[in-house]
Parts: structure tokens; C-alpha cells; sequence
């Protein structure tokens, strides 16, 4: 009988994945744990392999559509086994706890799973709010419990919370790797895999046998940390951008001695209104969203080839957070006003560090703004968020001698680093956009006109 | 089969026991021609006579003492205690006399009694006759407590308590004694110590005892509705307690509720709880375990405050609910 | 040697009455030795001590059969005794073995013979009263022959429980007889203080049934007294109350200072030493001289001794013993 093939619910918030691209058409062998397709989640690209072995009998879907998670994609079967024209829709297996299941969608940890120790789960003693039944299937599975996101009230977890990380926290490993691994004794969650995901495989196994006997870096200790999770995810981001991209960064000075009388008047009026006290960070997007639709070349995105001009203006907002970076999306940043940015800014910063953000406010982000400017930073070379054009780096406010009007004066001074990309722009156009910027700061009531 | 009432199981297991064994008799207050306080005797007299069915003074010390001495001496009595409020007079026979003659005569020496009485609020008899005391006794080594739910459970358990050669505290609900079930004509024996369980499920469990199993019951067809699947579990003797059929439950289910009409403090639920936290049992467990029981009042008068002393079925959906995270 | 015609209950022979002689000082010796021990530390709990009530219990258990039953109180070693316990087994039972007669569960205060007819002592205050009641309740409702004698003191006489047996006894003609061992005082309570009416006896009046006053120190009196109670109980007419006035020689339990009652009080009790008196009675009838009562008494003083080796040779139960017996 033809097994289902289906989209795997890879995390707790996971809804739908997008087919990326399949790596065998209809007809195809198929082997056990042969890759059949990509899908990009709201998290990472991941393999789905197979699980049984046969022919490719049919494909449902197409690549870059949307899939509601356990939804059948595909069939695995026999030569000239019936199935049915089209996706039953919602695959009968269970992916979670069905060992059956005919995809292994097993990954690398994303960062989900490092990340989401909440407040909630762990109180000051770092005691876990956990349920008897929760703590014997971590026991059982040699789980650590403060890794875990609870569901239940003020965090608790529960058993299903456990049996749903064991199924995302599975190490990917070759079978012969497992196998050296288990001769040599080897924790594997201490290997880093360079296979395809971060799949460990024999030499991955071998080199940490070498690394584990020879000393490295004379007699002087060290920790040693995979990289792994959200850093890795950074890590392979940035790697991508600085590799393919053509950065060039402009440095600009702007006078923000407006910008701060304009936020002191706005910020009794906002915080009544919000609940939020404004910050330099909104005006600068409101700013930048402002002058990005005079410069539609800044707002673009350069995919397969193809310069992508966005209608929208969609601002990421680069947020710092425990053991790195995420960027939350402001959907049309231009078309709201401080107010209404502050309230969005400040949310969905609360939610990047509380790890709460839903995919669809972690995409679509069209121009990203870094601000640096609570440290003693003035200009740096941000690097690009791809696919985008842009990235504006934002340095500290400091007070500076400067001449206005032949006279030498104590001005607020801020300096913008724009990087953008070469291959969609030049630096002319860039120039343009970043000079607007600056006279729209130094008389932010021009945003008014 | 035949339906008949709680009330007329009742009676029909004594009078099939006394009808085979002399030695069994019932004692108590107006359980001859007026029948009893809630007719569980009536007719009984006129077919046994007034020796087997002895009408007492208003004495539950002494009476309760009288039937603990006939019962060390060679005779089975039924002891009927108009109301189990008043189980508070009788309570030094039973607890310092009955339940202890076994274990300080090294062994000798029994005392085979039934101690049965009806409990429960619902009537609006108001707070001296309408408790539910059975932790009490529960509490005491050397007597047993049997709490039966239907007419066929309380048949059953009945003439295994009239066979047991310990002192058995036997409730009937007051409420239940209208209910009928369907009940064999012939005699038959529920073993004590023995839940049943009256309706399977994998969700959540609830041990519920007398009324509260129909409540329970109740509240499990509710919760059917919205795909949640209720065990309940009707321990029918608190002592002893089938103490595997409840943990073999919540190992399934993983959450456990008790719900009792006796209050809450000191109840018999946070005894049940007790035992599953300390079982095997624990280790399943994936969620607090709740308890429902009366208020921590007196039982009231009016109609209102009386329903609100005790758990009803929404307050069993709600706990289920909140057990479930699904509140 | 002629010997004088006592003016006792025709079922008690000669023999009888000298073993009566021997029962009640073995009555007194046990307690003394009981004493003693607890004095030294090695008898652990309480106990409650008849010396100086011998002649009730010895005179009214000389009237029973084997199938008669009793039922006692907290001071019940006497009648334990006179119902025909022997020492060793109650002194293994005050030592806690497992030879005792509870197995060294019950204690002083719970001694039990029930294949003797001995249904316990209690160490609830009437609570045995109803309990005596009960076994008349099957005595009558079985048409067994036996009769029930129920021993309590004169503080049992104000609970509730006495005042409920005594009514269901009489309203239901049963075979029993209450025998108030009226020793003057419930612990620190006088009989004085704590009844208005005279005699304890007078209650029965308030039951329908009749009360019998009759010296406790004087075990002819209390034999004949009987007598006509249980030829009374076993002729259906139902029960009776015989109150014994007698004394306890000896503190309520074993730390009483007795700052209740002075010394002279207890000088003029101790005259009426029923031991001696039934002696006296005995060598005046010819029955017994003072060398064989000697003799007697030190046979009894080598039986208690005997006894208490019997005891320390004895066995302590083992911890499995702690949940067996507790349902039958």
C-alpha cells in the first residue's frame, strides 16, 4: 500500500511550510532516507526524507507553495500503484508520535528550541514548573527540562510539551556515524555536523575523535560551544550575505537637534496614548519609510536574478537579543504614524527577546534599520539582511562643535551608515537616498508637508 | 431484568440474608411497623417479627454497644442509625468498642455488625441531618466503609458486608433511594475493596463516590460532547480502597479528580489524592490533581445554599476543564 | 471437728470456698506484684489496681458457669481472675509477649478471655456496659442459657451509656447483671460529690428493675447477692443492680497521690480487709486453719512468681505483628 509523504510539523508554531524545491520528479526511485524535497519554514530550510523506500508516485504540490502542515504531499509506492488524483488534504499518520510515519523530518535544533527558555518556565531557582508525567518522559529520553517551553499554566510543562521537543531536538546523523559514535563513546549533541543541515556524518565523528586527543591552542583552557541554533542561523545569514553581496557603506552626519525637541513634545503625548515612551529608533524609521518612497530603487529586493521593487515599505528592525539577532518586520512602516510605530516597534521587541514573534512578523521585511546608538558608537559597516538593497546602521547622539552659519556651535550629532548593494544600485542613487534622510532629520517637520 | 429501587435492594438483600441466617437481625429506631425513618424496613416486622426486627429506644450509644456485644457473642446484627449524623453518639461502640475488640484481644473474638445509616444533604433537613461523615469511620483501623451508588451496587455490597465478620459502616445516599437500576433477583455478593469502573475513558479520571457518581457520570456525557473523554471510577468501599483501580486509572489517563459530597477539608479525596501521588502512579501524572467536595460550612437550609455546599455538574466540567488545560 | 453451716448459695461446696480463699489472694498478689513492677520501672503504660475489691469479684464470678459471660472495666485484673484467667498469661500480657492472653496487644486495661467467657476489660468508662447488654441480647434472642454479669464503677454509673444499657436491658427482660463495684471514688471523684441519690442501687428504680446494696468486702454477701440476681436473669425476669460497696486500697492508677482522701479514711477500709475477714469466717466454720491459710498464701505468692517467669521467658512479638488481627 502507498505510503504518505506529508508536510512534517517541524515546530509548536509551525502552521504551514513552503515546498522549496523537490529533488525527484514523479517515477523516481526513492531510497530510505534520500532527501525528496526542501521546504522553508518560519525558521529554517530543511530536507525531508524519506522514510520508506519505493517509487515517487505522485507530487501534489508545487514548488513555492504553501502547505498546511501534516498535509499529504506526495505518495511513496509500488510501480503502477492507484492514488488518489488529488491530496487527501490532511495526512492520517501522525507525524509527532507515529514512528511509521513515512518522512524523517529530522533537523539541526533551530533556534527555537535553544532560545525559548521562557520566564515563565523557569522561576528565579531555576526550578522547572513541570509535571510528574512531563519529568519521566524527560528522564526517560534524557531531556533537560529548562530547554522546554511549557504550554500549561504560568509555563508548566506538560508530557506533550517533552514528546514534541524529542521530536524536534533529534540529532541528524548518518547511520554510520552513529555507529562510530557509539564505539568511541561520543555524545553526539558535542559533534557539529557539515553534512546537508548540519547532518553529522563519519568524518564529522572522526574529526572530533582527532580534536578530542590532540591539544590545541597550547596548554590554555578553553570552553568550546557549537555553533549551533540561532547562532548558527546568523552564522549562515551573514556568511551568505558578506560572500554574495557587494556591500558599500556611506557615512553620514545629521544635526538631531529637531529630532530631539520633537520627540520631547511627542513623548508625553504618545506614552498617554500607547503607553509607550517614544524613541529615537521610530522617528529615524518614520523618517527613513518617508524618504524610502521617493527612493523606490533603495526599497528593492534582488531575487533569482531579478530586481524586485517593493510597493510596500516594510522596516526590520534589528533587535538584540540572548545570544543573538533577530529582526521583526514593521509592515508598512510608511503608512503609520508615531504613534502607531512606537506601539509596533516596542511589541515587537518585547516579543524578539521573549522569543514570542510569529513568522509572519519575522518576514517581509523590505529595508532593516540597526541602531547601535546606546553605545559609544558612532559610524559602522552594517551588512545587508538579504534579499533587501539597504541596511541603515544608526550611531549614538553626541554632542559636537560644528559650524552653522559661520559660527562654531554645540550641535546633537548622529551618524548614519547606509550599506547597500552594488549589484541593484550605485553609489549615486544610494547617496541620494541617504542626503534626503539627513535634511529630513535635521527638519523633521518637512515630514509634515 | 427487573428494575427496583436503592431502597428496596437494600431491603431485599437483609431480608434474604435473614430469611437464611438466624443470627442475622436489625435493630434501630422506628424500623418496625413505621418502617424506619425512610422506609427501607417497611414490611420487615410483619415477616420477621418484632425480635428480628427490634424497635429501640432513642439510645444510639446503647444500641450501638448492644449490637457490638451480640455480634462478639454470635450474632450478625444490622444496626440501622436513623440518620448518620447521629453516628456521632454511637461513635464510642464503634470506634473504641467495635473496631478495636479484634486487635487488643491479640486476635480474638470478632464482631461481624452492620452499621448501615443513611447520609447526605439534598432533603433541606439542614445541618444535623445531613452530613456525610464517612471519613470519619474511614479513618479508623478495624472498621470497613462501603458507599454504594446504585441499587445493584448496594444489593451486592450489602450482603458481602452482612458476610463480613468485621464491623462495616454501610452509607445509603438518601437521595439515591428513588433511583432504581437494574438488580438480579437471586443473591449475590460484591466483593468489598472492589472499584468499578462506571464509565471508561482516557482524558482525565474521576473518582467519585455515592452521589457524586451520577454527577460525575453526568458531567462525563457533557464533556463527551466536546471530544473530552471522562474515566469515572466509583471506589463503592473507601475501606478498603481499591487503591489499584484508581492508580491503574490516572497511569492511563494521567489526571485525576476526586469529587465527594463530604467537606472537602479532611475528606476522603485528599486520602485518594494521597495515594496516587504516592504511587506509581505519580510518575504519570501531568497535571495537579484536583479536589471537589462540600463547602466548608455547615450544611445550609435553603434550597440555593444547600446546592452550593456540595459539587454539582458544572463545577465537575470546570475542574475537568481546568485539569486539562481547556478552561 | 464439727464445722459451721456457712450461709452460702447451694452450688458452693467447701472446696469451693477454699478456693475462693486461694482466688482472692491471688487477686491481691497479682496486683501487688503489678505494683511492684510498675514501682521498679519495669512494666511499662498504666494499670489500675484492685487490692482490696477481691471479694466482689471473687464472689460474684464463684455463682458463673465457663459459658457465662462478663465484662469488665480499667480495673479489671480481679475479675479477669475470678472468671478464671490464670496469672502467667496475664502477667506475659502486662510484660507485652506474645504469650499473653492479647498477645501483648491489648495491655492492663484490655485483658480478654472469650473461650472463658471473659469478653474484656475496658478502658472506656461504661463501655462495656452496653456491650454486656449486647451478649444478654444474644443469649435471649439465641435461647442460650447463659447469663451476662457486667462489672463497671461507681463514675461509670453517670455516662450516658450505663443509663442506655440499663434501660434497653430492662425493657427487654434481658439476662444480665450490673454489679457496681462501688469503690467511693471515679479516679479523684467521690461518690459524694458526684450522685445525690444514696446508694448507686436506688437507680434501678429509675429502670423498672430491682437494686441490690450489699457489703463488698464480704464475699458470702456478695455470693448470695448474686445468686438471687442470676436465678432472677435466668428465669427470664430480666436484669438487676447490685451496687458493692468496697474501697481500692490502692491509688486510681500508678501515679496518684490521693490528696482526694486522708490516711484515717483508708486505716478504716483497710480494717475491713475482706481476705481476712473471709479468713476469720472460714476458721470459725472450721473450714481452714491460720497454718493452711499460710499455706495457701504463699502457694499463690509462688504462683505469681512463677508467673512472672513465665513472662520475661516469653517471647516479644515481632514487627509482623503490628497489622495482623485488625480485621478478622
Amino acid at each position: 500500500m502507498a505510503k504518505e509523504v506529508f508536510m512534517p510539523k517541524l515546530s509548536s508554531t509551525m502552521a504551514v511550510g513552503t515546498l522549496l524545491q523537490w529533488f525527484k520528479e514523479e517515477g523516481d526511485p526513492v531510497e530510505v532516507g534520500e532527501p525528496i524535497f526542501e521546504i522553508m519554514t518560519d525558521k529554517i530550510n530543511i530536507e525531508v526524507e524519506a522514510y520508506e523506500e519505493g517509487i515517487l508516485l505522485k507530487k501534489y504540490f508545487q514548488e513555492d507553495e504553501e502547505i498546511p502542515v501534516n498535509t499529504v504531499i506526495a505518495y511513496i509506492g509500488t510501480e503502477g500503484e492507484e492514488v488518489p488524483a488529488e491530496s487527501p488534504g490532511i495526512s492520517g499518520e501522525d507525524i509527532e508520535s507515529d514512528d511509521s510515519a513515512t518522512t524523517n523530518a529530522k533537523h539541526e535544533e533551530v533556534a527555537e528550541n535553544t532560545s525559548e527558555i521562557t520566564d515563565n518556565s523557569v522561576d528565579n531557582n531555576e526550578r522547572v514548573r513541570a509535571t510528574p508525567a512531563a519529568r519521566r518522559v524527560a528522564r526517560e529520553n534524557d531531556i533537560t527540562l529548562n530547554t522546554i517551553t511549557g504550554t500549561g499554566p504560568n509555563g508548566r510543562i506538560h508530557e506533550q510539551d517533552v514528546l514534541q521537543a524529542i521530536q524536534e531536538n533529534t540529532v541528524l546523523v548518518t547511520p554510520l556515524a552513529e555507529k562510530i559514535a557509539k564505539e568511541n563513546a561520543i555524545d553526539l549533541s558535542m559533534v557539529s555536523g557539515n553534512g546537508v543541515h548540519g547532518k553529522i556524518e563519519k568524518a564529522d565523528v572522526l574529526e572530533f575523535i582527532s580534536s578530542q586527543e590532540l591539544p590545541t591552542n597550547g596548554d590554555a583552557p578553553v570552553e568550546r560551544v557549537k555553533l549551533k541554533g540561532l547562532r548558527k542561523a546568523i552564522a549562515d545569514k551573514m556568511l551568505e550575505s558578506v560572500r554574495s553581496i557587494p556591500h558599500v557603506t556611506l557615512t553620514s552626519d545629521v544635526d538631531m537637534k529637531k529630532v530631539i525637541e520633537l520627540r520631547k513634545a511627542l513623548l508625553p503625548v504618545i506614552e498617554k496614548q500607547t503607553g509607550y515612551r517614544i524613541s529615537y529608533t521610530e522617528i529615524i524609521m518614520k523618517t527613513v519609510a518617508h524618504v524610502l518612497g521617493n527612493h523606490p530603487k533603495v526599497n528593492a529586493a534582488l531575487i533569482d536574478n531579478e530586481i524586485v521593487y517593493n510597493q510596500d515599505v516594510n522596516i526590520g528592525l534589528a533587535v538584540a537579543v540572548e545570544n543573538g539577532l533577530i529582526v521583526p518586520s514593521v509592515k508598512q512602516a510608511n503608512k503609520k504614524g508615531l504613534a502607531e510605530l512606537t506601539k509596533v516597534s516596542k511589541e515587537l521587541g518585547a516579543k524578539s527577546r521573549e522569543n514570542r514573534l510569529t513568522p509572519d512578523e519575522m518576514r517581509g521585511s523590505t529595508f532593516t534599520i540597526s541602531n547601535l546608538g546606546m553605545f559609544a558608537i558612532d559610524g559602522f559597516t552594517p551588512i545587508i539582511n538579504p534579499p533587501e538593497t539597504a541596511i541603515l546602521g544608526v550611531g549614538r547622539i553626541v554632542e559636537k562643535p560644528v559650524v552653522v552659519d559661520g559660527q562654531i556651535e554645540v550641535r546633537p550629532i548622529m551618524v548614519l551608515s547606509l550599506s547597500f548593494d552594488h549589484r541593484v544600485i550605485d553609489g549615486a542613487p544610494a547617496a541620494a537616498f541617504l542626503t534626503e534622510l539627513k535634511s529630513s532629520l535635521e527638519d523633521p517637520y518637512s515630514l509634515l508637508v | 431484568m427487573r428494575e427496583i429501587t436503592y431502597l428496596e435492594a437494600v431491603r431485599e438483600a437483609m431480608s434474604i440474608e435473614m430469611r437464611k441466617n438466624e443470627d442475622v437481625y436489625i435493630l434501630g429506631e422506628d424500623i418496625g411497623v413505621y418502617g424506619g425513618a425512610f422506609g427501607v424496613t417497611r414490611g420487615m416486622i410483619e415477616e420477621f417479627g418484632p425480635e428480628r426486627v427490634r424497635n429501640t429506644p432513642i439510645s444510639e450509644a446503647g444500641i450501638a454497644g448492644a449490637a457490638v456485644g451480640s455480634a462478639l457473642t454470635g450474632m450478625r446484627p444490622i444496626l440501622e442509625i436513623q440518620f448518620s449524623d447521629f453516628i456521632t453518639i454511637a461513635l464510642d461502640q464503634m470506634v473504641n468498642q467495635a473496631a478495636k475488640i479484634r486487635y487488643m484481644y491479640g486476635g480474638k473474638g470478632k464482631v461481624p455488625m452492620v452499621l448501615r445509616t443513611p447520609s447526605g444533604s439534598g432533603t433541606g433537613a439542614a445541618a444535623q441531618h445531613s452530613q456525610s461523615l464517612e471519613a470519619w469511620v474511614a479513618h479508623i483501623p478495624g472498621l470497613k466503609v462501603v458507599q454504594p451508588s446504585t441499587a445493584y451496587d448496594a444489593k451486592g455490597l450489602l450482603k458481602a458486608a452482612m458476610d463480613d465478620d468485621n464491623p462495616v459502616i454501610f452509607y445509603e445516599h438518601k437521595l439515591l433511594y428513588k433511583t432504581s437500576s437494574e438488580v438480579p433477583e437471586e443473591e449475590y455478593s460484591i466483593p468489598l475493596g472492589k472499584a468499578d469502573i462506571k464509565r471508561e475513558g482516557s482524558d482525565v479520571t474521576i473518582v467519585a463516590t455515592a452521589i457524586m457518581v451520577h454527577k460525575a457520570l453526568e458531567a462525563a456525557k457533557e464533556l463527551d460532547k466536546e471530544g473530552i473523554s471522562v474515566e469515572v471510577v466509583d471506589p463503592r468501599t473507601i475501606v478498603p480502597l481499591d487503591k489499584e483501580t484508581i492508580v491503574n486509572s490516572v497511569k492511563k489517563t494521567g489526571k485525576l479528580i476526586v469529587v465527594h459530597e463530604a467537606v472537602k477539608r479532611g475528606g476522603i479525596g485528599g486520602e485518594i489524592a494521597s495515594v496516587v501521588a504516592e504511587s506509581e502512579a505519580f510518575d504519570y501524572l501531568d497535571a495537579p490533581i484536583k479536589r471537589l467536595g462540600g463547602a466548608e460550612s455547615p450544611v445550609p437550609y435553603n434550597p440555593e445554599l444547600e446546592r452550593a455546599h456540595i459539587p454539582q455538574v458544572p463545577d465537575i466540567i470546570t475542574a475537568v476543564k481546568e485539569t486539562l488545560n481547556r478552561a | 471437728m464439727d464445722m459451721l453451716k456457712l450461709n452460702v448459695p447451694n452450688s458452693i461446696t467447701n472446696d469451693k470456698l477454699i478456693d475462693l480463699y486461694k482466688q482472692m489472694w491471688q487477686i491481691r498478689l497479682f496486683d501487688e506484684k503489678v505494683d511492684e513492677f510498675f514501682a521498679k520501672g519495669m512494666i511499662h503504660g498504666t494499670t489500675h489496681l484492685a487490692v482490696g475489691q477481691e471479694a466482689s469479684a471473687a464472689g460474684v464470678c464463684a455463682l458463673l458457669t465457663v459459658e457465662d459471660k462478663i465484662t469488665s472495666t480499667h480495673r479489671g485484673h480481679g475479675h479477669c481472675i475470678a472468671k478464671g484467667a490464670t496469672p502467667d498469661k496475664m502477667m506475659a500480657e502486662l510484660f507485652g509477649r506474645t504469650t499473653g492472653y492479647c498477645k501483648g496487644k491489648g495491655g492492663s486495661m484490655h485483658i480478654a478471655d472469650v473461650e472463658m467467657g471473659n469478653l474484656g476489660a475496658n478502658g472506656i468508662v461504661a463501655g462495656g456496659i452496653p456491650l454486656a447488654v449486647g451478649s444478654a441480647l444474644t443469649a435471649k434472642m439465641k435461647r442460650l442459657d447463659y447469663v451476662t454479669v457486667c462489672f463497671f464503677g461507681d463514675g461509670a454509673t453517670n455516662e450516658g451509656s450505663f443509663h442506655e444499657a440499663v434501660n434497653l436491658a430492662s425493657i427487654w427482660d434481658l439476662p444480665v447483671i450490673f454489679v457496681c463495684e462501688n469503690n467511693q471514688y471515679g479516679m479523684s471523684g467521690s461518690v459524694k460529690e458526684m450522685t445525690r441519690v444514696e446508694n448507686i442501687a436506688d437507680r434501678a428504680q429509675a429502670y423498672g428493675i430491682p437494686g441490690e446494696v450489699a457489703d463488698g468486702n464480704d464475699i458470702i454477701a456478695m455470693m448470695n447477692v448474686t445468686d438471687k440476681a442470676i436465678k432472677r436473669a435466668r428465669s427470664g425476669e430480666g436484669p438487676t443492680l447490685i451496687e458493692a460497696k468496697t474501697y481500692r486500697w490502692k491509688g486510681h492508677s500508678k501515679s496518684d497521690a490521693k490528696k482526694y482522701r486522708t490516711r484515717d479514711e483508708e486505716q478504716e477500709w483497710r480494717k475491713k480487709d475482706p481476705i481476712k475477714r473471709y479468713k476469720e469466717v472460714l476458721i470459725e466454720a472450721g473450714l481452714l486453719t491460720e497454718e493452711k491459710a499460710e499455706e495457701v498464701r504463699l502457694a499463690v505468692k509462688k504462683e505469681i512468681e512463677d508467673a512472672v517467669k513465665f513472662a520475661e521467658a516469653s517471647p516479644q512479638p515481632t514487627l509482623n505483628d503490628l497489622l495482623t488481627d485488625v480485621y478478622a
